[in-house]
């Protein structure tokens, strides 16, 4: 198992403080996103090594066979040279992960992979030093940015200096003595903020110490710490764009190690954040309501909000019961300022009833119903070409429901004593014991049985004995009435299947000569149910999930909202959205306090 | 270079796509439904719609995080203060958790004010005149304070200032009283406390006080104010959904 690239790919960077980051969970989204296309262009390379005949041979059991089996690194490499990674996107801006190579002062040597760098020149002069640069900034849009190093020179006359600068600044000196960088120098423990002269700071250090240095975009002010004990605000009124750590060194053989998150802090900078946090929140709670949506106070506008969103969304029993809800409220309510409010009534919309009954249906399991009541009510929503995804996506629903019922039926068969009459061991079934050994035999039957089903039919012959297709999913109970009940459910559990099996068949041949990626995926990750005796507990047991049904009911009400001219999302939603692209606005251009901010994580969650 | 460079179609253009950026964006946040869903649930719940939660909860397959016997319970004392009847309150609230009042003192002395304020309220009503109110209407008033009030003043500076400032209500003429006492007859202060009270029972039960919602739609103004001082490229109106009109606006600006 394993990717080869993942070696060359060293796993994406989440310091611990930053974990919560808007910023830096769109990086990993970016960063999974590019490791996936990686991925399909590793499938289209011609395997560079093998038997011959594989690459000749069309079928997909072989270009599936070859993706699982080991790739020469060669070409591997290749790929990754060609497709320039999306971290390194100027406009994402990327978290710092190593020191430059490139952008250092000649003798300096750069080890371990970036995380090392040691000075092999000679003595300088007292103006001068050697310095190097992280590979990119620190993103203000993080909010607060920290590193530490830790020197490892030989002996006691380290001479380092740690801080930021920006692009242009001379790598010759020490960061901190010219315009647009800043440091902390070891040898005397001064500060020094774009000019040669120094302030006192903090102690010095040298040789096993570790330095920490911060920047906190919100106050625009720069910290440093020492061993894990914070020194307190270095410089203030920091605002420079595109600021890189930066570490300087003047002594033959200074050696310094540097640590952007790959490894714990020894400062608790986590604690740092959370209080920052703490502090915006708070900040927050002063924000002035009034503009949302005048004349609304809080109380109404979250009522205003709740009832268009169940009004839009179809909750219609929901809808009636809140505005009963709120209206007995209203009339306890001492205060004569509030004007009584009129929610949206769901119950008027015809459309918001059939909504309702579609999500029902599927929401419970039944996607043939909900088929049905789609193609009655809304019969062109399903034709539309930018709903042919949510079709295909309900299609494979359904082939997923015919797995949970075949499953469940299993597990009942599994679960319930075997019927005396069908064993001889009804004493034993009475200790209260599960009886292993009457049931066991059925349980190989059962397997035997499905490993026939499953060979008689593979996908790759259409023209199987199977029925070739399964328009109703009803079950002949009325036959099976007459057999044991464990004979009826082991019938009834490989007739489930082998409906199943001829529902997949003719996905598989509606759609699997689509060229899209996802869509070839989604149904061998559908069909890959099919291959395990309890789906639920393994690999693919999220796919079996009822929570899966939500999302589909919730992408079929919109389609049909956006097909009935209305907006696809209510207002609570926008506002949401909304929030959340105002951060990002504020964020990307000040790094302010809209960075410690998370939508997802601060109000949509427990 | 001069500012026929510029032409109207140009700034216009511009405009038009820098909403359109936003809008674009806004497109690309939206939440999950399931996210929404439980948004809605956490306020049914927290802040007391018994009826909408166990429909919601039918309707959406959510399980609610309370059961609806507590919700109901919540909003029997919230109608409860609303209406002024704060003895019977403190005894429902007691009935619900014994620990809540007697762990925060300062509730507790809140809804004692609460229910002074309440007696005072009723001998200012008995009296329309309100020129001469007899002092021994005041006595049942005097007499709760004494009891129920003066013992916990002692206790806390903020104690005896309220309660110095709800036995001045005796004094004042009504229509001469000064605004901070006249506040404490504003019946809003029963929305107030009822509020407090349903946080308090809801921390003693190890749920969140308030919510989400509450704090999401402070974030969404609080976020545009930080964005517009950022000096971003943003809408001069940005609407949030509620009205049709705001729609068609929207609309107006996608195509």
């Amino acid at each position: 198992m394993g990717c080869a690239y993942h070696d060359e790919h060293p796993p994406f960077l989440t310091p611990s403080y930053l974990r919560q980051s808007r910023h830096v969970q769109r990086l990993q989204r970016a960063w999974d996103a590019h490791i996936a296309e990686l991925q399909e262009n590793l499938q289209l390379l011609p395997p560079p090594s093998g038997p011959p005949s594989l690459s000749t041979s069309p079928s997909n059991a072989n270009l599936s066979k070859m993706h699982a089996s080991h790739i020469h690194r060669g070409p591997v490499q290749d790929v990754i040279e060609r497709i320039p990674p999306v971290v390194d996107d100027y406009a994402v801006h990327p978290l710092p992960t190593r020191l430059s190579a490139d952008d250092k002062c000649q003798g300096l040597e750069i080890l371990a992979d970036g995380g090392e760098v040691r000075f092999t020149g000679s003595t300088k002069q007292s103006e001068e030093a050697a310095s190097v640069r992280a590979d990119h900034p620190m993103p203000r849009e993080c909010g607060l940015y920290y590193f530490e190093i830790t020197v490892l020179s030989r002996g006691k006359d380290a001479f380092i200096g740690v801080g930021f600068s920006g692009r242009k600044v001379s790598l010759n000196r020490l960061p901190g003595w010219d315009t647009d960088s800043w440091a902390y120098h070891g040898d005397d423990g001064f500060s020094f903020a774009c000019t040669a002269n120094g302030k006192a700071y903090g102690p010095k250090f040298a040789t096993q110490d570790t330095v920490g240095c911060g920047v906190n975009f919100r106050t625009g002010n720069a910290f440093f710490t020492k061993n894990g004990v914070y020194l307190g605000v270095a410089f203030s009124g920091i605002k420079s764009q595109r600021l890189y750590p930066s570490v300087g060194m003047k002594k033959p053989n200074d050696h310094v190690s540097i640590n952007f998150g790959r490894s714990a802090f020894m400062f608790d900078i986590d604690r740092m954040m959370e209080q920052e946090r703490q502090t915006v929140m708070a900040d927050l709670t002063t924000a002035d309501l009034s503009g949302l949506h005048p004349p609304d106070d809080a109380h109404t506008l979250i009522h205003n909000l709740i009832g268009q969103y169940l009004a839009h969304e179809g909750y219609i029993e929901t809808a009636k019961a809140f505005a009963s809800d709120v209206n007995a409220e209203r009339q306890t309510l001492p205060s004569s300022s509030k004007t009584p409010l009129h929610l949206p009534n769901a119950e008027d919309d015809v459309h918001a009833a059939n909504r309702q009954k579609i999500r029902r249906a599927i929401l419970n399991g039944d996607i043939d119903k909900a088929l049905k009541f789609t193609n009655c009510f809304y019969p062109h929503v399903l034709n539309e070409s930018r709903n042919k995804d949510i079709h295909f996506r309900l299609r494979c629903r359904k082939f997923i429901e015919m797995m949970r019922n075949y499953t469940e039926l299993s597990a009942a068969a599994a679960a319930s004593p075997p019927p005396p009459s069908s064993n001889g061991h009804a004493d034993g079934a009475d200790n209260g014991g599960v009886d292993i050994d009457a049931s066991e035999p059925i349980d190989t039957q059962m397997e035997l049985d499905d490993q026939l089903n499953r060979e008689s039919a593979p996908p790759n012959h259409p023209s199987s004995t199977t029925s070739p297709s399964s328009s109703s999913s009803d079950i002949d109970m009325d036959a099976s009435q007459e057999l044991s009940p464990s004979k009826a459910s082991l019938m009834a559990q490989n007739e489930l299947l082998a409906q199943a099996l001829a529902y997949g068949q003719e996905l598989q041949s509606t759609f699997g000569s689509d060229p899209r990626p996802q869509i070839k995926k989604q149904l061998s990750d559908i069909f890959a149910i099919m291959a395990y005796t309890n789906p639920n507990e393994s690999v693919v047991g999220g796919l079996m999930d009822a929570k899966g049904r939500v999302q589909i009911a919730e992408d079929l009400n919109g389609a049909i909202l956006v097909s009935l001219g209305k907006p696809s999302s209510a207002a609570l939603e926008k506002l949401s959205a909304q929030t959340e692209a105002l951060l990002d606005e504020a964020a990307t251009r000040t790094g302010g306090a809209a960075a410690f901010v998370n939508v997802n994580r601060d109000f949509l969650r427990a | 270079m001069s500012s026929s460079t510029v032409s109207p179609q140009t700034t216009y253009s511009t405009t038009m796509r820098a909403s359109g950026n936003f809008d674009k964006s806004v497109e690309e946040m939206k939440p999950s439904k399931s996210d929404i869903n439980w948004l809605i649930m956490d306020y049914l719940v927290s802040e007391g719609y018994p009826g909408a939660a166990e429909k919601f909860a039918q309707e959406t397959n959510l399980c609610p995080a309370a059961t609806v016997e507590t919700i109901r319970e919540r909003v029997k004392i919230r109608t409860a203060i609303h209406a002024g009847k704060v003895e019977e309150a403190i005894e429902l609230i007691n009935d619900a958790d014994a620990e809540i009042l007697d762990n925060d003192s300062l509730l507790h002395f809140q809804l004692l004010q609460l229910q002074l304020i309440e007696i005072i309220r009723g001998i200012l009503a008995n009296n329309p005149s309100s020129q001469n109110i007899p002092a021994q209407d005041f006595l049942p008033a005097i007499q709760f304070a004494t009891e129920q009030l003066s013992p916990r003043a002692p206790t806390d500076v903020n104690y005896q200032r309220a309660l110095e400032n709800t036995m001045a209500l005796m004094i004042f003429q009504p229509e001469k009283m000064p605004q901070e006492f006249r506040e404490l007859l504003d019946v809003r202060l029963r929305e107030k406390v009822a509020t407090d009270v349903n946080k308090a029972i809801l921390s003693a039960r190890g749920e969140r006080a308030e919510a989400k919602i509450k704090q999401l739609i402070r974030a969404r103004a609080w976020a545009e104010v930080q964005a517009r001082e950022a000096k971003a490229d943003l809408p001069a109106h940005i609407p949030i959904g509620l009205d049709v009109a705001d729609e068609m606006n929207g609309d107006a600006v996608m195509t």
